[in-house]
């Protein structure tokens, strides 16, 4: 379910962290959804169980998950309107950022990339 | 050539230590050359000579050691022609260490007999024997250092009771020919070159074609069909600590002593004056596996429930019956060869203590080394050893001087209680990050 | 923390003239897996044999399970496994006899749990150990070290020799060991990769010092590689705080600093008016960088 890497620099419950509220946000994981546990997860990839549930602690306290006694962790049920808009914008800021620079070196104006970004839009949504 | 000349400096000068005795003894045999062949009447100062020679010998120890280390390292199939030049390197060593000998014995028989070359020239008959008798030297001492350095081979390179039960053997052989003729001064130089052939041939041979017997017998092993050897399991339930330490099997050691004794009693039963000594030498192997107990000890102490103090009384207990067994077949070895070959009865009194004795102090000895083999305890250890040599060889002396022989006896047991309390201190304070040795070395099949 | 595995407090150890370990402090706590991560000669084998009292430190003071590790009592050493560097085992027997000493030490050996292990691994307990390859003998060093489930484990270099299969089932296993979140471990290698996937804190052991001890997570956040754009030609004199190295080329540098965080990057942005992009750094190249 989730795509993780070890040796990238990016620390593995960061990766769970953002694999989550991006699939939270996207609906590809609806409320209610029941989250492998940290025991399966850390076997299936064979990373420590602590980084998990470090991670979904976090996700926890952020509201976006739920803990249940004994059974495994969902979704929580107002996971989408949990997500204010400021929060989600501050999520997609650095890659906001990154683009903004690239298309700096490669000397776009500013109306060739907002044109370029309202295309792939227009794609993705069709 | 080049590498053989170059392996044999290293032999000689390989070490700082080694270089000391090698020119030390260099210098003291020039000296002795000097005083002989300036000096007149000054034959008696040969001891001097020996001990340069000594000295040089103890200069060369490294090369068993080296020679073994190449033999079995990668290097030794890669290298051109490595085998045979390390076998060319061998000989050349025992070559030049007996060279001295050779050139200092007529020197010190002109001394003696305070003549000149010039004049025994004049005399083909006396010029004929101080040939003789530099040729006699010559080889006699390639014999011998031959053997020594055989028996220092399987010493340095399997640090463990199978090597120090090989080099025993190596020197009983040597007690038995070459110093026996040595005493009995039957040596000729023929018969000692012919020694010296068969000797450096067979070893040689054994050398230069132990890789393809190597490479035949693992063909026939891996020819075996597998799981053909399941089914047979020893059982090891209640020696699990003695199998750790290495005392489990005292048999193995029995035979190794007893068997070589059984078979030279049907050759040489009437040379009784030997047998105390070789007995003693033997009554010390175990030694040599209480030297490993320190380091074997490791994984005892974290799996058990003792502290290092009880650790050390379990270690005591299970060496005491691991020698049970083989110093009571000494001892009946010893009575077995007394009646055979007809001991005086005071001499079994007297020898049943020494070997006791060899065997104590053996073991304290080993298990006082927890902190690697260093030079405190090899001084000790030879000591120990010539000490109890010494005894064995006075004892066989007619008459018997009793009270001195059970003096002797007494300061050995003294002695045994003093290693015993140091060993125990040691064990109380045991580092096994100090203990541990080198065991890369350590053949391991592969 | 009272409950903590091992607690260490300014540790020394000197060989003769040679500082080994030079004032090392730590703690063990129940659930922590520890990488422990240094060159060769950093001390790694030497901090691991004190851990269990094989060695004694010159100074400070070392406790396993409350007890001064020199001295442990029987009951607490049942509750440590320790795998070696150099394995310790008994060349005569055969596999299954060496399991069966070792087992007979200890009142709660899972023989089960190590049959199918032997299985699993494929290690044939009828084998002679003798003629066994480095990676066998690894492999049974390390059940050797499993059988009376540890709470406090501690491997020196358990799998330098074992393929990338082995390790792995290796690395699975001690998951499974360390998930109910009770046990310990501690180990030590140069397979950066591996303590990438298991350990939840890292050491790194530098010149007998602990040079960084803390999450694995913390670690990778707090060195990273900076590329820094100026405006200008050429870039002005820049103060980063916490560098480790600095490259310059015109305009453009790339610096690795310690303890890195957005407001450092803001502040450094703002006073030398330049752009900088953040670049995380995997486990192996923090380990080179750290070494520079």
């Amino acid at each position: 379910m989730f795509i993780l890497n070890p040796q990238s620099g990016i620390p593995i419950y960061r990766q769970i962290l953002e694999q989550v509220r991006r699939m939270v946000a996207s609906g590809q994981l609806p409320p209610g959804t029941a989250l492998p546990s940290v025991r399966d997860l850390a076997l299936r990839h064979t990373i420590n169980p602590m980084t998990i549930s470090r991670a979904y602690s976090i996700l926890e306290t952020e509201g976006l998950l739920e803990r249940h006694r004994g059974r495994p962790m969902t979704v929580a049920s107002q996971a989408k309107n949990h997500s204010q808009l400021p929060k989600r914008l501050q999520q997609i800021g650095p890659l906001v950022e990154q683009t903004v620079v690239a298309a700096k070196q490669l000397e776009l104006s500013e109306a060739e990339l907002v044109k370029a970004v309202r295309r792939e839009w227009e794609q993705d949504d069709e | 050539m080049k590498a053989v000349l170059r392996l044999v400096y290293s032999y000689f000068m390989g070490t700082l230590a080694m270089r000391v005795l090698t020119i030390a003894g260099l210098m003291v045999m020039l000296i002795s050359f000097a005083i002989l062949v300036t000096q007149p009447h000054a034959g008696d100062s040969v001891w001097i000579a020996m001990i340069g020679l000594l000295a040089f010998f103890l200069g060369s120890s490294l090369m068993p050691l080296m020679v073994g280390r190449l033999a079995r390292s990668h290097a030794v199939g890669i290298l051109p022609g490595a085998r045979f030049k390390l076998l060319a390197s061998a000989f050349l060593t025992t070559l030049i260490v007996a060279i001295p000998a050779g050139v200092l014995s007529p020197a010190a028989f002109l001394s003696g007999m305070s003549t000149s070359l010039s004049e025994i020239v004049k005399h083909p008959g006396a010029l004929e024997y101080v040939v003789q008798m530099a040729l006699i030297l010559f080889t006699s001492v390639m014999l011998f250092a031959g053997w020594l350095y055989l028996a220092m081979w399987f010493m340095s390179n399997e640090p463990n009771a199978i090597g120090s039960i090989k080099a025993l053997l190596v020197i009983a052989i040597l007690m038995f020919a070459p110093a026996r003729d040595l005493q009995d001064l039957t040596m000729t130089a023929s018969w000692n070159l012919l020694q010296i052939a068969v000797i450096w041939i067979v070893f040689g041979a054994v050398f230069l074609l132990w890789p393809r017997y190597k490479a035949r017998r693992e063909q026939r092993v891996s020819q075996r069909p597998a799981g053909a050897r399941v089914g047979l399991r020893r059982s090891t339930a209640g020696r699990e600590f003695d199998l750790m330490l290495g005392t489990s099997n005292p048999w193995l050691l029995i035979a190794s002593q007893v068997l070589p004794v059984l078979i030279a009693t049907r050759f040489v039963g009437d040379f009784t004056s030997i047998w105390l000594f070789y007995l003693t030498i033997f009554s010390t192997v175990t030694g040599a596996i209480a030297g490993e107990a320190a380091s074997r000890s490791r994984a005892l102490w974290l799996r058990g429930n003792w502290s290092r103090d009880e650790l050390f009384s379990q270690v005591e207990r299970s060496f005491w019956r691991h020698n049970a067994y083989v110093l009571g077949s000494l001892i009946l070895v010893l009575l077995f060869v007394g009646s055979f070959s007809g001991f005086p009865a005071m001499l079994l009194v007297v020898g049943v203590p020494l070997l006791a004795l060899g065997t104590v102090l053996s073991t304290y000895l080993g298990l006082m080394i927890t902190r690697g083999l260093r030079s405190i305890e090899s001084v000790i250890a030879v000591a120990v050893m010539l000490t109890l040599m010494a005894v064995a060889i006075f004892i066989v002396q007619e008459p018997l001087d009793l009270i001195t022989v059970l003096a002797i006896e007494a300061g050995l047991a003294v002695l045994a209680l003093i290693l015993r309390s140091q060993a125990r201190n040691r064990w109380t304070r045991i580092d096994w990050m100090e203990c541990r040795r080198d065991r890369v070395m350590t053949a391991r099949g592969a | 923390m009272n409950n903590a595995a091992v607690e260490a407090a300014n540790l020394c150890k000197a060989f003769g003239q040679k500082q080994v370990l030079q004032d090392v402090s730590f703690g063990v706590s129940p659930g922590d897996v520890i990488g422990v991560l240094g060159k060769n000669g950093a001390g790694k084998t030497t901090l691991l044999e004190i851990m269990l009292g094989f060695t004694a430190p010159t100074a400070g003071a070392i406790r396993v399970f409350g007890h001064e590790s020199r001295k442990l009592p029987g009951d607490i050493k049942a509750r440590v496994g320790f795998v070696p560097q150099q394995d310790e085992l008994l060349d005569q027997l055969t596999v299954a006899d060496q399991l069966r000493v070792i087992a007979s030490f200890y009142s709660h050996w899972d023989f089960e749990l190590i049959d199918r292990l032997c299985g699993e691994w494929g290690v044939n307990v009828n084998a002679r150990i003798k003629g066994m390859s480095v990676g066998e003998r690894q492999k049974l060093s390390i059940l050797l070290a499993f059988g009376h489930k540890p709470e406090l484990l501690i491997l020196d270099e358990p799998v330098a020799s074992l393929d990338p299969i082995a390790r792995r089932q290796f690395l699975e296993q001690l998951l499974t060991i360390s998930a109910d979140g009770q046990r310990s471990i501690v180990f030590s290698s140069h397979i950066v990769s591996d303590i990438e996937r298991l350990a939840n804190r890292i050491w790194i052991l530098k010149d007998g010092r602990l040079d960084w001890q803390g999450d694995l997570d913390s670690l990778k956040e707090s060195i990273v590689r900076l590329h820094i754009r100026g405006s200008g030609a050429e870039l002005p004199r820049l103060e980063i705080p916490g560098v480790l190295n600095v490259r310059r080329d015109g305009a453009f540098a790339t610096a690795v600093v310690r303890d890195w965080t957005a407001e450092a990057q803001e502040s450094l942005e703002k006073s030398a008016s330049v752009q900088i992009e953040v670049e995380t750094l995997g486990l192996e190249e923090v380990f080179v960088e750290l070494h520079r």
